[in-house]
């Protein structure tokens, strides 16, 4: 399967016919992945590490996709956009986190995703707005949300 | 491990450029206060640990997710595919 690269911000989308790099991956085999759409995580993911990784969309139609490690193959985890899901979703970060990452009140934008816990039951499927990612300028943190009502396991459809 | 005792008030260094000190002695909380550079994030284990299991938990997804019903949101737009077709 070729999964195909998704663009992390509309402000970076690039001259057509960009530069690719070639991943092997555990889930996806062989993939093509846009050099200019590759996330630098400093941090890596809170407990599982990886420091680069690349968004990958393999169904147009889903809301989700794939955050996939460059580092370690086997290291993926589908994401999303809380916005579609959780009205009035909102990150709010301590001043400390803030200040050390450089997001603060006014500043410039962020994308914001969440990771999807998928089971094979979709009634099952939270997601994580305790601990959002926050990515700009291809670079990716994941972050404590200090928001009130937000949980590590959010449910995704609630009945 | 490394066991040290320190009154409230005191301090010990780490690697040189983190700093810890003991703020408060309360019957059995202790408050401590941490000056750590930009690169170094800080967590209460017990969150750090609810997060990593869930990216844990997260990254074992089935490969083929379930087909989503009817009407379920998708991604803006304002994401598009960037690899020609």
């Amino acid at each position: 399967m070729i999964a195909t690269p998704v663009n992390i911000a509309a402000s970076d989308a690039p001259d057509a016919g960009g530069e690719f790099e070639t991943h092997q991956t555990s889930r996806f085999g062989e993939v093509q992945v846009l050099v200019d759409s590759i996330v630098e995580f400093p941090d890596g993911l809170i407990g599982v590490g990886g420091s680069r990784y690349a968004l990958l969309r393999t169904d147009q139609a889903s809301p989700f996709v794939w955050l996939q490690s460059l580092t370690e193959p086997g290291l993926a985890l589908p994401v999303t956009n809380p916005h579609r899901f959780v009205n009035d979703f909102e990150v709010e970060l301590s001043d400390e986190e803030g200040e050390r990452l450089g997001f603060t009140e006014g500043g410039e934008p962020a994308d914001v995703f969440v990771t999807v816990t998928a089971t094979s039951v979709l009634a099952d499927f939270t997601i994580n707005t305790k601990a959002p990612i926050l990515i700009r300028e291809r670079r990716g943190y994941q972050v404590l949300n200090q928001a009130a009502g937000v949980a590590v396991k959010t449910p995704l459809f609630p009945a | 491990m490394l066991r040290i005792t320190r009154r409230a008030g005191e301090r010990v260094i780490v690697g040189g450029d983190v700093v810890i000190e003991v703020l408060e002695v309360r019957g059995a909380m202790v408050r401590l206060g941490i000056d750590a550079p930009r690169s170094v994030s800080i967590y209460r284990e017990e969150l750090w640990l609810e997060i990593k299991q869930e990216n844990e938990a997260a990254a074992s997804a089935p490969d083929q997710l379930p087909a989503l019903p009817e009407g379920v949101p998708t991604l803006p737009e304002d994401l598009p595919t960037l690899k020609p077709e």
